[in-house]
């Protein structure tokens, strides 16, 4: 922990800082592979760029503001 | 809260994070899927800057995102060189714009995805990203061409992350205290009692900023309340900016939107380069170069 009153990020976030470059490495693969589980939630929506839904998308349009993904 | 080209700000550098080992950057013996295609889209000249999620994992504050996203140069070399870096891997394009220089310019952006290593590997491009001037953005290039792991740096990953999203702003929060100048810091701020403390440390430049940000003015009274306030307003302001800019390219991408689920039907069985060929030439009719009254 930093000490500060306010933090924007989670402590775990926070410890990044303190991991050697290999053991970022590995956090981070495993935290995509991880990830994976919710490939089939978010096939049709963007992270990115200009684009938000894919059109073949049938549910619901997502919600303009958007406060995850 | 704009992000104008900074004189005053010196080059920043994912790679000059990490540290190095005999000379040679530990990126070069890296196995991640996102590092190792922005070595390749990078093999002989830069093209590729690694921006958004995937910096901020560079910038070890947070691993959030599983796509890539990247700024590439906006010529025709370094796209075909990308196209065909993704063609070797399989890539398929997603909805979005064709990975060409008309679209590029009008600020539009390309995503294709592909399978590798167990993961489902998206990469989403542009070459004009959001609220960077041009003048900012060619020194960006300046300053990442002779880096080992080319990354969008703090001050240019707040303006990207000026998005209609939330959780980017708590990322927003913490980059700003990567900065180094008071005067950058004074602008990105996201913590009451770091621009209290900021604006108690630096008085002239806080009320000479005060302009620009009229929020500082709290900061100099010392007033962390109506701050508090000021910068929740001045986040659901950019947001809702953010908004109207993704529902400009919304209204014009409608008639692409509607051709495109027959067309993926077409491209679902064809190479990379040959999907990019049919896609540009059907978006020739449907997706406008630049939208009306220029990018946004």
């Amino acid at each position: 922990m930093s000490g500060r009153a306010d933090e924007f990020l989670s402590e775990e976030d926070l410890d990044l800082k303190n991991l050697s470059w290999d053991e970022l490495l590995t956090h981070w693969d495993l935290w995509l592979h991880q990830a994976q589980a919710s490939n089939d939630d978010d096939w049709h929506l963007y992270s990115h760029g200009v684009f938000t839904v894919d059109p073949r998308y049938q549910g619901p349009p997502p919600p303009k503001d958007r406060f995850v993904s | 809260m704009s992000s104008p080209p900074a004189p005053w700000s010196a080059p920043w550098t994912c790679a000059g994070a990490e540290p190095r080992l005999g000379g040679r950057s530990e990126y070069n013996r890296s196995v991640n899927p996102y590092l190792d295609l922005t070595r390749e889209f990078n093999q002989g000249g830069l093209r590729a800057i690694v921006s958004s999620g995937q910096a901020v994992v560079l910038l070890r504050l947070s691993v959030a995102s599983k796509d890539g996203d990247w700024i590439v140069r906006e010529t025709r070399e370094a796209l075909e060189h990308v196209l065909g870096v993704l063609a070797r891997r399989g890539a398929r394009y997603r909805f979005g714009a064709p990975l060409d220089v008309r679209w590029m310019q009008g600020s539009w952006s390309a995503h294709l995805e592909f399978q590798g290593a167990g993961l489902r590997l998206r990469t989403d491009f542009v070459t004009r990203p959001p609220r960077l001037g041009p003048a900012d953005l060619a020194l960006l290039w300046q300053q990442q061409g002779a880096v080992d792991m080319p990354c969008v740096d703090p001050r240019r990953l707040i303006a990207l992350k000026q998005t209609g999203r939330e959780r980017d702003y708590a990322v927003i929060g913490e980059l700003a205290r990567l900065l180094s100048d008071p005067h950058e810091q004074l602008l990105a701020s996201r913590s009451p009692d770091d621009l209290v403390a900021l604006a108690r440390a630096q008085r002239v430049v806080a009320q000479r900023l005060s302009e620009q940000r009229p929020l500082l003015e709290h900061a100099l009274h010392g007033d962390s309340q109506a701050l508090a306030t000021a910068l929740d307003a001045e986040r659901r302001a950019l947001m809702a900016a953010d908004v109207a800019r993704l529902g400009r390219y919304r209204a014009a991408s409608v008639a692409w939107a509607e051709a495109w689920p027959a067309l993926q039907r077409e491209m679902d069985d064809q190479p990379l380069l040959a999907q990019h060929a049919l896609m540009a030439a059907r978006a020739l009719d449907l997706l406008p170069f630049v939208l009306a009254g220029g990018a946004a």
